[in-house]
């Protein structure tokens, strides 16, 4: 995918969340600001990538984890939390994803868990 | 059909492909749940951004949230993340 359809993709979303939110509180937002918060968030992407890659390697893996994610909302109090909570959430979804396929089986299968590491 | 509209979110493919073409090294991946995660966080990171614009058109008495607003917001909104 080029960059500008990427670009355009992230535009896109952000665009809606914007409508959504004006709608919510009775004002619009102007397609500049549209534009230029698309344009922030891009580039807030390229920062997270980095630094996600950098942690990975610290930590001699070529896959970035949940824990690298971790550590790149570290700044904010908040966001740490928030992105605790979805992990727990993301792991109790897979504990609950894990025992249906478990059960009635016998056999034991491999289970392909990327989030271990 | 709820009343709300469908939280809207950041597509995990558009997010894995955004990220992965910041990646330095051919060999860097992403995993399935730290896409989610991150396309979570990327969600958070606008909500913000558009919030605070908002919330700067608000208190200046303006209908429309534009540029100046967000410009305004710009600097903490980066310290935050």
């Amino acid at each position: 995918m080029s960059l500008q359809r990427l670009k355009a993709a992230v535009h896109f979303t952000v665009g809606r969340m914007c409508h959504s939110l004006g709608e919510d509180h009775r004002r619009t937002f102007s397609r500049q600001v549209i534009a230029a918060i698309a344009e922030t968030t891009f580039r807030q992407c390229d920062i997270f990538a980095k630094d996600l890659e950098a942690f990975a390697r610290h930590a001699k893996r070529s896959t970035v984890s949940s824990e690298d994610v971790k550590l790149a909302a570290r700044r904010s109090t908040a966001l740490s939390i928030f992105i605790q909570n979805k992990i727990e959430e993301l792991k109790n979804q897979e504990q609950r994803d894990l025992k249906k396929k478990n059960t009635g089986k016998r056999k034991s299968r491999d289970t392909e868990e990327d989030s271990r590491e | 059909m709820a009343e709300s509209d469908t939280e809207v979110e950041f597509k995990k493919e558009t997010v894995s492909k955004v990220l992965s073409s910041f990646f330095r090294e051919d060999k860097t991946k992403l995993s399935g749940d730290a896409t989610l995660l991150m396309a979570e966080m990327l969600k958070v990171f606008v909500q913000e951004a558009a919030v605070r614009s908002l919330k700067q058109a608000e208190s200046e008495d303006c209908d429309q949230v534009d540029i100046e607003h967000f410009e305004k917001i710009l600097p903490q909104l980066l310290l935050d993340f």
